[in-house]
């Protein structure tokens, strides 16, 4: 039976799907749809099978093949964005994936994997805890000397705290950011630390699975770590790990920033950029739609005077868990991208790890504005 | 079964409750060799076709109503196909939308010119099956007006070549019969697919004007007013680039508007013309972009509480009833709330042209509606209100665009179709033409 509490979400919800008035304008820029070509795999016919799901619904086979639908989605939110009819598709994206692995916990087992390292050792990739500040710091401990004193526990406190998030700090590919990052830290003289192993996953993949209940232990933590080390602004190269730490944990006193916002609110004017190749710049989804930071990072590129070609504001195919639920169609997304913005005989600019994995992964070249902004601000230290 | 199946019958009109086991099986061709194909299972199987673009009307054709049926969808056949050199002409595929036609032409001064609210996922091949016109169809006219010639493919499978004065087919048999009976774009347009299914269209370009336009808003003090100024601009024939009113809005989703009102674009050489008919705003290039943007999404809002559904698209208001406009809109209201339905909007193309079932011209107002439902409201409610419309529209003579009139009893088109379908047969969409049609209409309704 359902709590009357539950009885109201319900209807809440459904309402919100029934509002869709079936227009289609959501169909063409779904990157999915782009993919598939099939009316199913677009925004407009999931939430067209929601509206007769009770025809569905009777049909075991269906409801299967629905519940796998809705994790064949980049959850970029274009459809939001574009939608004239106030449906918040992404909510609907968020609930129903929640409601679909509750339904039917055996078909989504390949997820069970990622929630049982998120329950135990609070990262995606099912690594020791400890080994959060191990990779990079070793890696980048000769350039900045002074890099493991800013980690916490034994930097206790700053006016700024870096979350590094998950795949910055396991990857080996995000290195480069990292230590551009904090060699543009260095340079400016910012008082800053990295949580290192007490920073635990943001919450986002369980937030994506519609598991509440989990992402609320992980944020728990870090919200209490993060307000002893007495931070007044918290910054992440991460947009997934933005959203959340944006929308999801109500910090008072502590303002949350992209790290394009950070630097481009600290930096007047920068040292130009010796531009020597062709730059396109690729929004990424979360970061331009769920988090509105559209301004900071052109304005950045702005002040470096650095030249590029504005892309499509589609999504590169790497968000939603897309990578690990279907990972053919998130190449295939990026591929066609890739074809139809020539973007092989470019560097593609960004702002995201994800992003960025995406793009290295489909043997693309990518850099984060951070890495140029580094080499501006060494350029003008000299 | 699989969700392609049920999915196909996802479409904008309130028919979307469809029967989704009768659909037999669901096609995408990518090619008319594919098109060609899909059909001829169809046949062996002895179903009916329906054929399919974006969706995004309002009458339910593309449904198939109740039959056992293939559905043929053009939304991969999107191509454009060629340009012709002096750029006067496009060949497309019938799944193309005018954005994406507009966005090959982007680099020539060529334009297409239909240019319906859907022209971002409305195809080509589906606003000829329902003859669209847009903001721009005073000037440029509807579908047909700017369609050259159309490929369509029979039910034995057979490509005809239907232009504006006859057909060409390579069964000789076929093309003197179809010319005897004098089928040209006139009845392809507005067919709602019961004719074949389209495979290419060759679409009219024409250039992007070079005059100096500007832009004004008439606010008028009431829904009579504005069917008169629509009235004169007709008779002085201005030629009105774009032109939308707004004769209503309901206050969860009127914003700044204060219906009603007319926003038109124009040469500058008749601006005087226009203000020797009405007072005048003119507007700045970023007022009009908003208001345009207002106008192009008012289709698509939805009120605070219950849902938003369209009744009954396109009352189409000329000659007499412009000048009557408030009381003819009074009595819709008036008949809408009897059966407890709230208007939310009133908007559309104002001065515009469309032709009737018999092909005759008319020029005046295009209203679009849309309704807020309640929950309580019952399919055989939504559906009486719906006929109750269609017989107070007759009574009052307004008549909408050919769109609706399958179940508006448009005889002289239906007549028209049938006579034809007895030469280049059937097999498409035929639960328009059942007895039962409104019956089969009325179930598919939430």
């Amino acid at each position: 039976m359902l709590t009357t509490t539950k009885r109201a979400q319900k209807k809440r919800s459904e309402m919100t799907f029934e509002k869709c008035v079936r227009c289609g304008s959501c169909m063409k820029i779904c990157p999915i749809f782009d993919a598939m070509g099939e009316e199913q795999y677009s925004p407009r016919g999931k939430l067209y099978l929601l509206q007769v799901m009770d025809k569905v619904e009777s049909d075991p086979e269906l409801a299967k093949e629905f519940r796998r639908l809705l994790f064949q989605c980049a959850m970029c939110g274009r459809c939001t964005d574009v939608c004239s009819s106030d449906v918040d598709l992404l909510r609907i994206w968020h609930e129903q994936r929640a409601r679909a692995i509750k339904d039917a916990p055996q078909e989504f087992a390949y997820l069970g994997a990622l929630e049982k390292s998120l329950e135990n050792v609070k990262n995606i990739y099912g690594l020791s805890p400890e080994d959060r500040a191990v990779y990079w710091l070793d890696e980048l401990e000769q350039e900045i000397p002074n890099l493991r004193k800013r980690v916490f526990p034994e930097a206790k406190t700053a006016d700024v705290v870096v979350f590094l998030g998950c795949l910055m700090s396991f990857r080996a590919s995000q290195v480069d950011v990292l230590r551009a990052l904090f060699k543009s830290l260095e340079i400016l003289k910012v008082d800053y630390l990295v949580l290192g192993a007490e920073e635990f996953c943001c919450g986002h993949p369980l937030d994506l699975m519609g598991d509440e209940a989990g992402a609320k232990k992980l944020r728990t933590h870090n919200k209490r770590v993060i307000k002893q080390t007495g931070a007044k602004q918290l910054i992440t190269c991460c947009p997934g790990c933005l959203s959340q730490l944006q929308n999801n944990y109500n910090f008072t006193g502590i303002e949350v920033l992209h790290h394009t916002q950070f630097f481009d609110r600290l930096l007047q004017s920068i040292e130009p950029y010796k531009q020597t190749e062709e730059f396109t710049y690729h929004d990424p989804c979360e970061l331009h739609r769920i988090c509105n930071v559209k301004t900071e990072p052109r304005s950045l590129l702005k002040k470096m005077g650095v030249q590029f070609r504005e892309l499509e504001l589609s999504c590169c195919g790497g968000g939603g868990l897309l990578r690990m639920t279907d990972p053919n169609l998130s190449d295939k997304i990026q591929q066609l991208r890739a074809a139809r913005e020539k973007l092989s005989s470019t560097t593609v600019i960004t702002a995201c790890p994800a992003c960025r994995e995406q793009l290295l992964g489909n043997n693309l070249k990518t850099k984060d504005i951070i890495e140029l902004l580094v080499t501006c601000l060494s350029e003008a230290k000299g | 079964m699989r969700l392609r199946d049920v999915v196909a019958g996802a479409n904008a009109s309130m028919y979307y409750r469809t029967d989704f086991r009768r659909i037999k099986a669901v096609y995408y061709p990518q090619t008319e060799r594919d098109a060609v194909e899909a059909i001829a299972k169809a046949r062996e199987m002895g179903y009916d076709v329906t054929p399919k673009g974006a969706g995004s009307g309002l009458s339910g054709a593309c449904t198939g109503g109740n039959r056992d049926r293939v559905i043929i969808t053009t939304l991969r056949m999107n191509r454009v196909l060629s340009i012709s050199p002096d750029h006067t002409y496009a060949d497309v595929q019938p799944g193309a939308t005018p954005d994406e036609i507009n966005a090959v032409l982007a680099p020539s001064t060529m334009r297409f010119h239909v240019t319906p609210s859907s022209r971002d996922v409305a195809t080509v091949g589906g606003m000829l099956s329902t003859d669209s016109g847009g903001n721009d169809a005073w000037l440029h006219g509807t579908m047909r007006d700017n369609t050259l010639r159309a490929k369509i493919l029979t039910y034995d499978g057979k490509q005809i070549e239907v232009g504006r004065e006859g057909v060409r087919c390579e069964d000789t048999s076929l093309e003197d019969d179809l010319n005897r009976k004098a089928l040209t774009l006139n009845d392809i347009a507005d067919a709602h697919g019961l004719l074949g299914f389209v495979t290419e269209l060759r679409l009219a370009l024409k250039p992007i004007g070079d005059e100096t336009v500007m832009a004004g808003l008439v606010e008028c003090t009431d829904i009579s007013e504005l069917g008169s100024v629509v009235q004169d601009i007709i008779s002085a024939k201005i030629p009105v680039t774009y032109g939308e009113t707004v004769i209503y809005a309901h206050p969860d989703i009127r914003g700044s508007l204060n219906p009603p009102l007319l926003v038109l674009e124009f040469p500058e050489a008749h601006l005087r013309d226009l203000q020797s008919i009405t007072r005048l705003r003119m507007l700045t290039r970023e007022e009009l972009a908003e208001l345009k943007d207002i106008r192009l999404k008012l289709a698509k809002r939805t009120p605070k509480r219950g849902l938003q559904i369209s009744l009954f698209e396109d009352y189409g208001f000329y000659g007499h009833n412009l000048s009557r406009l408030q009381e003819r809109v009074e009595r819709i209201d008036s008949y809408l709330r009897e059966h407890s339905f709230e208007p939310l909007a009133k908007y559309g193309h104002a001065p515009t042209k469309w032709y009737m079932g018999d092909n005759t011209q008319a020029n005046g107002i295009i209203m679009h509606s849309n309704e807020i439902k309640q929950p309580r409201q019952s399919s055989s409610d939504v559906f009486e209100t719906a006929m109750g419309l269609v017989r107070l529209c007759e009574e009052l003579g307004v008549t909408p665009k050919p769109e609706h009139k399958w179940i508006y009893s448009d005889y002289a088109k239906l007549a028209r179709i049938r006579e034809l379908r007895e030469v280049i047969g059937g097999g498409f969409n035929s639960f328009i033409l059942d007895p039962d049609c409104g019956a089969v209409l009325s179930t598919m309704i939430q």
